[in-house]
């Protein structure tokens, strides 16, 4: 900068407020405060999915058609979109910002389109280094598959083993056939498998093979082998009943399993509504005993609603004290409850009433109280409660190479989560083979602030669904698959959260033209922006950022 | 003294006579939004530079405050700028017209004068433009078609000497939608009475300059006075460009022009179009053998207070026609002249008439009785209302 003119005298002065001297040195720019930033933020579908999965990138390929793309997206993420399209329970549509506008995207309905669509596609698999250390994964459930998956991909080479004839583990042994056709299911292992990833099946761990064995052949294991192990109810005449876990594995390997009519399903969670759902499509007359409410129930909403349409009744606030056999027929015993105090997960506790004992006819009782994992294969020496380390960030358990995760870790729980166990255990294995330290992720700020000027109210598209009149009839998929035009224009009711998807509002609305627009991205030139903060109000999607300009 | 050439002689309204006038100014931003009665001035010129008759860029803006600050970034670059508008859309531009002179930048515009709402009207009052009265900007008040066009082209010569804006003021309807036989001078002859415009500082990339900045007050009052010193300069340049008008048009107005003044011992004050009224009236009266004579106002801001002194001096009473009201005091042309006049010693009564408010005609028999008012009468006083029914 010069040094200042000073006037003496009004004849020095111009006659208007003009600088006598050069100002390029100091352009309009040097009166803002603010400044205003090219901030990408994380979508809330996306931060709220346990993968991750890019989703407002995603809906921007569908919306313009581009399926393949997206599904290459989704493979970057996950390899089991077709599934996933199909039973997550989609926490992305819980947080979709749209759902304060007017109703949130039908995320999961797009991403079984964008499977289906794309079910003859296959990865790129590019020339890659082959690495020289094996990992075994014992288990070929979600969490082994996506373990698998991504360590391929990355050139290790992988044997997964399988206690059953057919990987998938709780997908193919657990979930039904409606929810979960088996071809989407086969394909997408298929793919797993075309990067190389070798399968043993038939091959159950303590018993075909041994843990210790594996570990002195391999560099690195995972142990994903979920959670089958029934809770007991813990009353007389139990063995009469057969768990909900081996019923369904029954019916979705095929097998005949006659039930009668009247059957009882003890328990409120999702396995006890797939074997209500399952019941009903063998013919019989499904009847839920949970001893809290509905609104205590750990199945998925979704899973309740879909089971009551398709006819299944509830007895709520009951619960079994003992099973009977008589006449042919079993007697279950229960007694009435009452909601008290909270418990520790936060809902009322079931109080007995004292004295309301009744009792329910059945042909068949089916017990679906929860599963627990069962690591009894582990030596000693591999015990989990000692001297196991947690890896703290993700919650693995790792000791020298031996990684656990998916149900088997947490108890049951989503497929999404176990996919990100398995996914979080390949980048743990890698980082273990290599002797690497965990980065630290960089912490994205969520868009939560969009300005709903921009958009117009559009109604989420109906998923079709199969009547239940058919539905009843067999194993068909409930769920059919949204048309082209349908996901497309569901898709574009993305508000493309927080991800700039060129709507040039910023570029168009700058009172200075301060921003420029070279081959689809902008650039704030701070020479001339004010900080006037119209570019960050005027961005419906939160993309841009105020900071305070430092002193 | 004869003019050097002559025009083409056509018979055209108060508003295309504007028109033509910025046309052969040679405008090159025209920037303004329409409102009645000033829309054919813009629709002319529109068509203008339509048709390649005027090479300007014609901006369309959708508030006549957009529109001055527009001609305010466009005179900044060095433009010569035109806008025209009206009433209520003069009161959208006040922030602006202080910008304007604030700025010295030298826009000319039309303001065809229409009264004040609410009530709605159109027709023609003072009001809207003596509003304005202390934005800086000039103000010519126009008698005739010929006098309009002139008087465009007359502006830009003093206003770009000066760098002062100028507003040139036309009657509603009586001007602007009267057609006249005009005289439409040659181009080439206002190419020789009006230069290009050359701004002293402007807005330029290779001389990178800041405008319009903050001004402590060390400095602030010193702008304001030469901005008051340069509307002092602007009354020596009306009277030479009024001068090398006439010496190449044939044609001179004045400041002021006094009508059959000598000898006059009443003299009516007047300004726009009632002044062709009161021609008639005084030459009537003058035929009678009564000595009254009329003086013209035309040149309002920078008031011509030497001059009014000059020409009133000896009168015995003096009356002043106002087709405007400073509510809670009274007309604004006498105050101006009450306040001319009063530092000297000699200094006759005046007489302040309120009439043709809204546009209610002021007919020859209306002036006929201010003056036979102003005769029968020996004090004034402060305001008289003519012809409100009471």
């Amino acid at each position: 900068m010069r040094k200042p003119i000073v006037f003496t005298s009004e004849r020095e002065m111009p006659p208007m407020a003009v600088s006598l001297a050069d100002m390029s040195h100091n352009r309009t720019g040097s009166w803002r405060y603010m400044r205003p930033i090219y901030s990408e933020k994380i979508a809330p579908c996306k931060n709220a999915c346990p993968l991750g999965n890019d989703i407002p990138r995603i809906l921007s390929f569908v919306s313009e058609g581009r399926y393949e793309e997206a599904w290459r997206l989704f493979r970057q993420t996950s390899p089991l979109p077709g599934v996933c399209g199909r039973v997550c329970y989609h926490p992305c549509e819980t947080r979709c910002n749209r759902k304060d506008f007017d109703e949130a995207l039908s995320i999961a309905s797009i991403e079984r389109f964008v499977a289906d669509a794309c079910f003859d596609l296959e990865d790129e698999i590019p020339e890659r280094p082959r690495r020289s250390e094996k990992i075994a994964i014992v288990g070929s459930g979600p969490a082994g598959l996506t373990c698998a998956y991504f360590l391929a991909k990355d050139g290790y080479a992988v044997t997964v083993f399988e206690a059953a004839s057919q990987p998938g583990g709780m997908l193919r042994l657990g979930i039904p056939a409606y929810r979960l056709p088996r071809e989407v299911l086969d394909r997408e292992i298929e793919l797993i498998a075309r990067w190389g990833v070798e399968f043993r099946t038939n091959t159950k761990i303590g018993q075909d093979i041994d843990i210790e064995k594996l570990w002195e052949q391999y560099d690195a294991l995972f142990v994903a082998t979920g959670a089958h192990h029934s809770r007991a109810l813990n009353i007389p005449g139990e063995e009469l009943a057969l768990t909900g876990l081996e019923f369904l594995k029954a019916v979705n390997a095929g097998q005949t399993v006659n039930i009668g009519k009247r059957t009882l399903i003890i328990g409120g969670g999702n396995t006890a509504m797939d074997c209500a759902r399952t019941a009903l499509r063998l013919g019989a007359q499904p009847i839920v005993v949970y001893r809290r409410t509905r609104e205590e129930m750990p199945a998925i909403a979704e899973e309740i609603e879909e089971a009551e349409h398709e006819g299944t009744r509830f007895e709520f606030l009951a619960a079994p004290t003992a099973i009977y056999q008589r006449d042919g027929r079993l007697e279950v015993h229960c007694i009435r409850m009452q909601l008290g105090e909270p418990d520790k997960s936060g809902r009322r506790r079931p109080v007995p009433i004292p004295g309301s004992d009744f009792v329910m006819r059945a042909d068949s009782v089916l017990k679906a109280v929860g599963e627990e994992p069962d690591l009894s294969f582990l030596s000693e020496r591999l015990e989990t409660s000692e001297g196991i380390v947690m890896e703290r960030a993700q919650g693995l358990l790792e000791r020298a190479g031996i990684f656990v995760g998916g149900d088997a870790q947490t108890g049951p729980s989503t497929v999404a989560q176990a996919m990100r166990s398995g996914r979080e255990a390949a980048f743990a294995i890698m980082r273990f083979l290599r002797g690497e330290r965990k980065p630290k992720a960089p912490q994205l700020d969520e868009a939560l602030r969009v300005n709903f000027s921009y958009f117009a109210h559009k109604p989420r598209v109906k998923t079709p669904q199969l009547p239940v009149s058919e539905r009843i009839l067999g194993f068909a998929e409930t769920k059919r698959a949204l048309s082209a035009d349908q996901a497309r224009l569901e898709a574009q009711r993305c508000f493309s959260c927080g991800v700039c998807n060129n709507c040039d509002n910023c570029w168009v609305f700058c009172p200075d033209a301060a921003i420029t627009r070279i081959d689809g991205t902008y650039k704030v030139n701070y020479d001339f922006c004010k900080g006037c903060g119209v570019c960050a109000e005027e961005c419906p999607r939160s993309v841009i950022s105020l900071v305070e300009e430092e002193l | 003294m004869t003019p050097t050439l002559t025009g083409t002689k056509k018979v055209v309204t108060g508003n295309h006579a504007v028109s033509y006038g910025a046309m052969l100014s040679r405008v090159q931003v025209i920037s303004a939004y329409p409102i009645t009665p000033q829309t054919q001035v813009v629709e002319l010129l529109s068509e203008f530079c339509a048709n390649g008759t005027l090479r300007a860029k014609f901006i369309k803006v959708e508030s006549e405050h957009s529109a001055m600050a527009a001609l305010i970034g466009a005179a900044s670059a060095g433009a010569r700028t035109f806008t025209a508008t009206s009433a209520h859309g003069l009161a959208l531009m006040h922030e602006m017209l202080h910008w304007a002179a604030g700025a010295r930048l030298p826009i000319v515009m039309a303001n065809v004068n229409r009264a004040m709402g609410p009530p709605w009207s159109v027709w023609t009052d003072q009001n809207d433009s003596l509003s304005q009265r202390d934005t800086g900007w000039m103000q010519i008040y126009c008698e005739s078609n010929q006098e309009v066009l002139d008087t465009v082209i007359q502006a830009y010569r003093v206003a770009e000497k000066v760098f002062m804006p100028a507003m040139l003021v036309l009657d509603a309807f009586v001007l602007s939608h009267t057609a006249e036989q005009i005289e439409i001078p040659d181009q080439s002859v206002v190419d020789e009475y009006l230069p290009p415009y050359r701004p002293i500082y402007k807005l330029d990339p290779n001389d990178p300059r800041s405008f319009g900045g903050l001004a402590p007050p060390d400095v602030y009052m010193e702008l304001r006075y030469k901005m008051h010193r340069a509307m002092e300069d602007a009354l020596t340049e009306w009277a030479r460009a009024d001068e090398e008008f006439s010496e190449l048009f044939g044609r001179r107005y004045g400041l002021i022009e006094p009508y059959r003044a000598d000898d006059a011992k009443i003299l009516l004050v007047t300004s726009g179009t009632v002044t062709s009224t009161a021609r008639e009236v005084i030459d009537e009266l003058q035929s009678e053998g009564r000595r009254v004579g009329l003086l013209k106002i035309r040149v309002f801001r920078p008031f011509p207070a030497q001059l009014v002194r000059e020409t009133l001096q000896g009168v015995e009473k003096v009356a002043v026609i106002d087709r405007n009201i400073s509510f809670g005091m009274g007309g604004i042309f006498a105050q101006e002249i009450k306040s001319a006049l009063y530092n000297r010693h000699e200094r006759p009564p005046i007489f302040g008439f309120v009439a043709g408010l809204g546009g209610r005609d002021i007919t020859p028999k209306v002036i006929r009785e201010i003056i036979e008012y102003t005769e029968s009468h020996d004090e004034p006083e402060d305001l008289i209302w003519v012809g409100v029914k009471r």
